[in-house]
């Protein structure tokens, strides 16, 4: 899932300035799980961007509304017919579904009105946590399902730097974390012993292809079959 | 044009089965809010409380069972956590986060209602115009 969290109030009122007519569009699936692009986020921002224009005596017409996915272009039919009559659109979806929606919307302007934040977990209700850097060539088999591309600090693919303490990486000490930041390599290791595998760290693996992971320029997955 | 209340409650349905008795209780510390009844108190998400805000109300308030008594098990706390981040927006916009609160009151409680009414009173009483209220049309 897309974890994404709101941008500010300011930052998005400065965005807007000079757009009159605005369409909020909710994104109800990765973004909704995470609490802040879904319906009622969107809802919760146009009554809050209300209370801001009308706080500033600026005049405005919100409108909302709401589609599955706005990363796919069967689902933004709706939200391309709702954005004929604005001046602007104010997406609640990641960045993939902001573009998706601008690039069919020729003569709209269309901003984010989340930052998207990382590919995660929902770990408990109102905790999202970083598990996926989408990095093209997945060590999961390797660490027990546990990756230290994303849940290390420091990415390190070749066992633990030594730095941490009680379970817990040495970032801790920088910052107080809620929850606290496990040691990835020492959940890798006990998840590994307790599945009496932990002799597959002996394997000496060859370093990883960063070039699957964006160095070598925007990616992309064509599968033939799924042409028209 | 009708005038737009300046109080608002949504009120649960198990806690407040008579709105008439809290609507009596307003009016005994003079005040004439309006009271829209819900099922539970959790069924009050946080746009509900901001648009009420926007349509040019003064102080928002809501009003659950005591968390041991909600009926949907963790409807009330839910909604003591919904306030809580509705009044995030407040303040984020500079708004008073005081207009917007809540009440946990248990059915069959005239003299809580009273409590609840005297307390919306006061806050009432302590708060300036909303300078959030939409300008009358020219």
């Amino acid at each position: 899932m897309i974890v994404g969290q709101r941008k500010s109030l300011q930052e998005l009122q400065e965005m807007l300035t000079g757009y009159k007519k605005i369409l909020l569009a909710g994104c109800d699936t990765c973004v909704a799980e995470s609490a802040c692009g879904g319906r009622r986020e969107t809802a919760e921002l146009a009554a809050a961007l209300q209370l801001a224009f009308q706080m500033a005596g600026r005049e405005a017409e919100l409108k909302e509304t709401s589609v599955d996915r706005q990363c796919i272009q069967e689902f933004l039919v709706d939200v391309v017919a709702a954005a004929q009559d604005v001046d602007a659109v104010l997406s609640l979806a990641c960045g993939a579904g902001v573009q998706a929606l601008a690039a069919r919307l020729e003569k709209i302007p269309v901003f984010p009105a989340l930052n998207t934040m990382f590919l995660g977990e929902t770990a408990e209700r109102g905790v999202w946590l970083e598990n996926c850097r989408g990095c093209g060539d997945c060590q999961l088999g390797y660490t027990g399902g546990i990756c230290p591309i994303s849940r290390c600090a420091k990415r390190l693919l070749n066992g633990p730097c030594g730095g941490a303490s009680n379970g817990l990486c040495e970032i801790n000490m920088a910052h107080a974390y809620d929850p606290p930041v496990p040691c990835a390599w020492e959940q890798i290791c006990n998840r590994l012993q307790s599945l009496g595998e932990l002799e597959r760290l002996y394997t000496v693996k060859p370093s990883m292809d960063w070039s699957k992971a964006g160095a070598g320029g925007p990616r992309r997955v064509v599968r033939p079959d799924q042409r028209l | 044009m009708k005038p737009k209340p300046e109080v608002v409650v949504l009120a649960c349905t198990q806690a407040v089965p008579q709105p008439s008795a809290l609507r009596q209780a307003l009016q005994e510390v003079g005040l004439s809010g309006h009271i829209i009844q819900e099922p539970c108190s959790s069924k009050v998400e946080a746009f509900h409380l901001l648009r009420i805000l926007a349509k040019g109300a003064d102080l928002v308030w809501v009003v659950g069972c005591p968390e041991q008594y909600c009926q949907l098990a963790e409807g009330s706390t839910r909604m003591g956590f919904r306030v809580a981040h509705a009044q995030s927006y407040l303040a984020e916009l500079g708004l008073e986060t005081a207009r917007l609160g809540f009440s946990r009151v248990a059915a069959g409680n005239p003299e809580g209602l009273a409590a609840v009414a005297a307390e919306i009173q006061q806050r009432r009483k302590d708060l300036p115009p909303n300078p959030a209220r939409p300008r009358p049309a020219a």
